[in-house]
């Protein structure tokens, strides 16, 4: 639990000596509290007052390693708050008590399940080996010999100090859990597990008792322990369970902050399909390792793949694994149908294919886990990633069919993919997923097949194939209009001061995600996208935002020819140029003209696009600094370490801080409603230190009806900019939005105001 | 410090529901704890089990096509299933009603429905075809049917709500099922549209989406922990409607439950695994906050009736 300031303050020396370069211990300790300054700046803290410190700002749960497994460190009760760190790992029984043939047996199948599920390794993590009082410490010592062998971590069970030892002694050489602590023997049994370097299981006959004789553990030194739900009923397990977890981490109770083990095999008592229901009872809630009689496949699958759902991170999109899915019995004749891994594409494709009947090869690519549009806006879904898909698949060699079905969405890929991979017909597919059924049940497709000629036997024909000619549509002469006019007005940029306190718009309209850009865009169209940009002017937006997709043949002629268009017809009106292609963002700041304001590259993060502020600091732009790296922060400490990283790195190339515009990445209500404190908490923090900040600020509402969409677009500017919030990439046509920003502008004293000041 | 208790009993709490009528009547919700919390506070009902029936003969398992040997008829198979001792009810489900299968006419469903009300005398819950217009067609005509008997419609969904809401809700007093797809704020959007249309919050149960484990379970975890979160904590009483999960027609659809042993022969009887995948998702559906359950197989609801027994 975090301290408050004046606690922290109580604890300094009070004498304002200024050596930790602040002015007061007041002022120190106000930066501690607020995570801005470490402890150990304060060189006079005494080492009672530093243990208190690190004591209140421990984390609440403790984590550990046994083997290569993690256990503990959980924030959260719930997976949606904040990713559950440490998966449920699975153990399962051997006892002394057993005869030696059944102990056998239940060695030997312990490895029987072992493999593969969405790239995690699934399998019995560890043995837990059993001592019973009628047995001696030999018996012990020989079964934990065996189980050993298996080379798994061992949970060693055991109440009786002597047989512990003779435990621990055969285990040498193994990652063990000495789980044997009681309120009688915790003394001696926690000296064995500190001489072994072991964790420490403690069990008690309830939950009070528990909680005493971890208290008596820690205050005798041994912090390195986890707990032992019980085994008495079901219902007492699950009960203390949740209460030790609950304490732990809503209440702030660090007696039980720590992993706990729960036995399942002793609870089903031999009924193995309510152990089944157990494992996964105490998989959902709280069992750090939950040991069972024996896994069969029977258990696990079902099992593992709820493990792994449920400790899959929420900030992270669910990715399926590329590769080729045959569905429907299909074959190597069968035709391919291409999308992008989003886990939910997946599933709907997936299931409307099968609903077709019709014998398909799904073929899975790469695309970060990002949706049809979004993977090709971002430059993730390409022709490259696509043949980069088909090469590593060897999906020509594996499969005969030369019919390749492309979502109807990246129509405009087509060309691109088929100079890649001319050996196949690309088909452009249907633009949703539920016309799937009809498309391919009618042989839709048939219609738009090509047959290519087949390679002569013992030619390897993709290879040799010569790339074929690359048509590029040579970008047309620039356009100028005269002054264009909307309604018979005439729209002029007003100009943009780039020193102005006063909120930046950039206009989101010229986006090649709308079809009509995209076909304007494709075919060097301008009247349509002098259209959008005259529009946005007209309403009002400081800068123009110029997606061209990712562009990938024509990627710098597109951009110039955009930058010209756009800047030539307009007064130089500001752009941020938005784009995967980094040569077309390099070509379009070449023809940039900087009158109103240095041109904007859209974007950089913390991940693989971290290059883009390299470019932006060699060609002297603005950048705008996604605070993410692979998928969304899962907290702000993750937000501002992305956000200094990527200020550091902007500052060692020569850039002003100011250059840097950092992106907190707004979050869809509908969906993650519980996060957009969150997310207005990383604007106060980037204002805090002087940084500008930016935004896909209508994200927030998507989804919502349309009539809905402008009033919580217009809400979230108001607190945005409450919190400091200087830009944002917006629709500049909403006209209440834009009301809106204006009024806070003036709120906030950035523009004085006048009766008239929203026509201005 | 000793260790002192801090149960979490709310101030709200979940409407109580209750299906059929006479001495078999039901009761679902009415808890002010979290679901299986009984240590918090007593439930005020246990969590359910429904059985699920449909009315093609087709069954995914070896083990149901002999617990339905000799069953000819929908209301044979749901006699046979209602006499399963941890039954609570009953869900009836016309799959062959699908226009774009086999068609089935909404009065052949309607006599079905009749003839199963005459053979069992647990609550009935009535499930469609998954095609929003028949169903919507299908559920009106149904409910009059079974005027009195106090069955729950499973489901209107966005596309169909008004239709079901008044057909079956307003008309006959039956209670109306919402269903969303893993949507928390369609959850709560359907269930306010539905109120609007003057069907009372009391005669609403929530089937907030299903999968089988592994297969995007974690969406039904963060909405069952959502929903009974806003529901308890906010006092939201859009929200304070018992969900009802269908288990068994997700997990019986999967590869782990239905692929032969022949095809992965370490993987064991196909049969065992069908169980265990659908004991396993209910049990996660109850520990995240369904009030009741809807399975297949006897040895699933046999092991979820003694979990939940166990735990209370």
């Amino acid at each position: 639990m975090a301290l408050k300031g004046l606690d922290i303050f109580k604890l300094t020396p009070k004498t304002n000596c200024k050596d930790c370069g602040n002015p007061t211990c007041m002022a120190f300790a106000m930066k501690v509290a607020s995570g801005a300054l470490p402890i150990e700046k304060c060189p006079h803290m005494s080492a009672e007052a530093l243990s208190t410190l690190s004591e209140a700002t421990a984390p609440p749960m403790k984590s550990y390693k046994v083997g290569e497994h993690a256990l503990g460190g959980e924030t959260v009760l719930s997976r949606h708050e904040k990713t559950l760190v440490s998966k449920t790992l699975y153990a399962v029984q051997v006892c002394d008590c057993m005869d030696e043939a059944k102990q056998d047996e239940v060695l030997k199948n312990i490895p029987a399940v072992d493999y593969e599920r969405i790239g995690e390794r699934m399998y019995v993590e560890m043995v837990y080996v059993n001592h019973s009082p009628a047995k001696s410490a030999a018996d012990y010592a020989g079964l934990v010999g065996k189980a050993k062998a298996l080379g798994r971590p061992m949970v060693l069970s055991c109440t009786d100090v002597e047989a512990m030892k003779a435990g621990v002694e055969a285990a040498a050489g193994c990652d063990i859990i000495v789980n044997g602590a009681t309120p009688d023997n915790y003394a001696d049994m926690s000296a064995v597990a500190a001489g072994a370097k072991a964790l420490l299981g403690v069990r008690a006959d309830s939950i009070e008792q528990l909680h005493e004789v971890v208290e008596k553990l820690e205050a005798a030194g041994n912090k390195n322990l986890i707990l032992d739900v019980g085994d008495a009923s079901i219902k007492d397990a699950y009960a203390n369970a949740v209460q030790i977890r609950r304490a732990a981490l809503k209440d702030g109770d660090r007696t039980f902050g720590y992993p706990s083990i729960v036995n399942v095999d002793n609870l089903a008592k031999g009924d193995a399909h309510l152990e089944a229901a157990l494992l996964s009872l105490f998989t959902c809630k709280y069992g750090s390792i939950v040991v069972c009689s024996e896994m069969t496949y029977a258990k696990a699958l079902p099992l593992y793949g709820l493990r792994q759902n449920i400790f899959t991170d929420p900030q992270k999109p669910m990715k399926v694994e590329p590769g080729i899915y045959p569905i429907n019995g299909a074959d190597e004749n069968s035709p391919c149908c291409l999308t992008v891994d989003f886990a939910l594409t997946y599933f709907l494709v997936s299931g409307e294919l099968e609903r077709s009947k019709v014998p398909v090869n799904l073929l899975i690519t790469d695309a970060s886990g990002m949706s049809v549009l979004t993977a090709w806006a971002a430059g993730k879904f390409s022709s490259s990633s696509i043949k980069k898909f088909f090469d590593e698949f060897d999906v020509a060699n594996k499969i005969k069919s030369r019919a390749l079905i492309i979502p109807g969405k990246v129509a405009v890929m087509k060309g691109e993919i088929q100079d890649k991979l001319p050996d196949w017909s690309v088909i452009v597919g249907t633009s949703e997923a539920v016309q799937l059924v009809k498309y391919l049940r009618d042989e839709e497709w048939k219609k738009s097949y090509v047959e290519k000629a087949a390679p002569a036997a013992g030619e390897t024909a993709p290879a040799e194939a010569a790339p074929a000619p690359k048509k590029v549509i040579p970008a047309p002469p620039i356009v100028v209009t005269g002054p264009y006019k909307i309604d018979g007005k005439e729209v002029t940029y007003k100009g943009h001061d780039p020193a102005s306190r006063q909120f930046v718009t950039i206009g989101e309209r010229i986006h090649c995600i709308s079809p009509a850009i995209r076909k304007a865009m494709d075919s060097y169209d301008e009247a349509p996208i002098l259209k959008r940009a005259a529009e946005q002017i007209a309403a009002g937006a400081t800068y123009l935002d110029v997606n061209i997709g990712p562009a990938e043949s024509n990627g710098p002629e597109l951009m110039q020819w955009a930058v010209q268009l756009l800047q030539q017809n307009f007064n130089n009106v500001p752009l941020a140029l938005d784009t995967a292609n980094q040569k077309a963002i390099e070509a379009g700041i070449k023809v940039y003209n900087r009158t109103n304001g240095k041109p904007i590259v859209n974007s950089a993060d913390a991940g693989s696009r971290i290059s883009n502020i390299d470019l932006a600091a060699a060609n002297d732009a603005i950048v705008i600094a996604l605070c993410s790296a692979d998928g969304i922060a899962k907290d702000n400490e993750e937000r501002m370490m992305h956000c200094h990283n990527m200020l550091e790195r902007g500052l060692h190339l020569g850039m002003e801080s100011d250059d840097l515009w950092f992106d907190p990445l707004f979050l869809v209500i509908k969906g993650m409603q519980d996060k957009q404190m969150d997310v207005l908490s990383a604007i106060r923090a980037f204002s805090e230190e002087g940084l500008k900040s930016t935004g896909g600020l209508s994200n927030n509402s998507n989804g919502m009806p349309k009539h809905i969409r402008p009033i919580m677009d217009a809400a979230m500017v108001g607190m945005a900019m409450t919190m400091g919030l200087t830009s944002a990439i917006v629709n500049p046509c909403d006209q209440r939005l834009m009301e809106t920003i204006k009024s806070c502008d003036i709120i906030k004293n950035n523009n004085l105001y006048a009766d008239s000041y929203l026509e201005i | 410090m000793p260790f002192a208790k801090k149960p979490q009993v709310f101030s709200a709490k979940i409407n109580e529901l209750t299906l059929g009528a006479g001495d078999k009547a039901v009761t679902l919700g009415g808890q002010n704890v979290f679901n299986l919390y009984a240590f918090d506070a007593p439930m005020a009902n246990s969590p359910k089990i429904g059985i699920d029936v449909s009315d093609d003969p087709e069954q995914p398992s070896e083990g149901l096509r002999e617990f339905y040997a000799g069953c000819d008829t929908l209301a044979q198979r749901a006699q046979k299933a209602a006499a399963l001792e941890h039954v609570d009810f009953v869900c009836i489900r016309f799959d062959l009603a699908d226009p774009n299968g086999a068609n089935k006419s909404i009065e052949d469903c309607v006599a079905d429905a009749k003839a199963v009300a005459e053979a069992v005398d647990k609550p009935i819950v009535v499930a469609g075809c998954k095609n929003a217009e028949k169903d919507a067609d299908l559920f009106a005509k149904v409910s009059e049917a079974l005027q009195g008997k106090n069955i729950l419609v499973l489901s209107a969904k966005e596309e169909n709500y008004k239709g079901i809401a008044a057909g079956a809700g307003l008309a006959y007093g039956q209670k109306v099922g919402a269903e969303s797809a893993v949507d928390i704020n369609l959850a709560k959007q359907l269930n306010v549209l539905i109120t609007q249309m003057g069907v009372g919050g009391q005669n609403i149960a929530m089937n907030i989406g299903s999968a089988a484990a592994g297969y995007g379970f974690e969406y039904v975890v963060s909405t069952l922990e959502r929903v009974k979160a806003a529901a308890l904590s906010q006092n939201d009483n859009t929200l304070q409607m018992p969900i009802i999960t269908p288990v068994g027609v997700e997990t019986w659809g999967v590869k782990e439950s239905t692929a032969p042993e022949s095809e992965n022969p370490g993987w064991g009887s196909a049969e065992e695994r069908g169980i265990d995948m659908e004991v396993e998702t209910a049990a996660a559906c109850l520990a995240y906050g369904s009030d009741a359950v809807i399975l297949k197989h006897p040895a699933s609801i046999e092991t979820v009736a003694r979990l939940t027994a166990a735990l209370m």
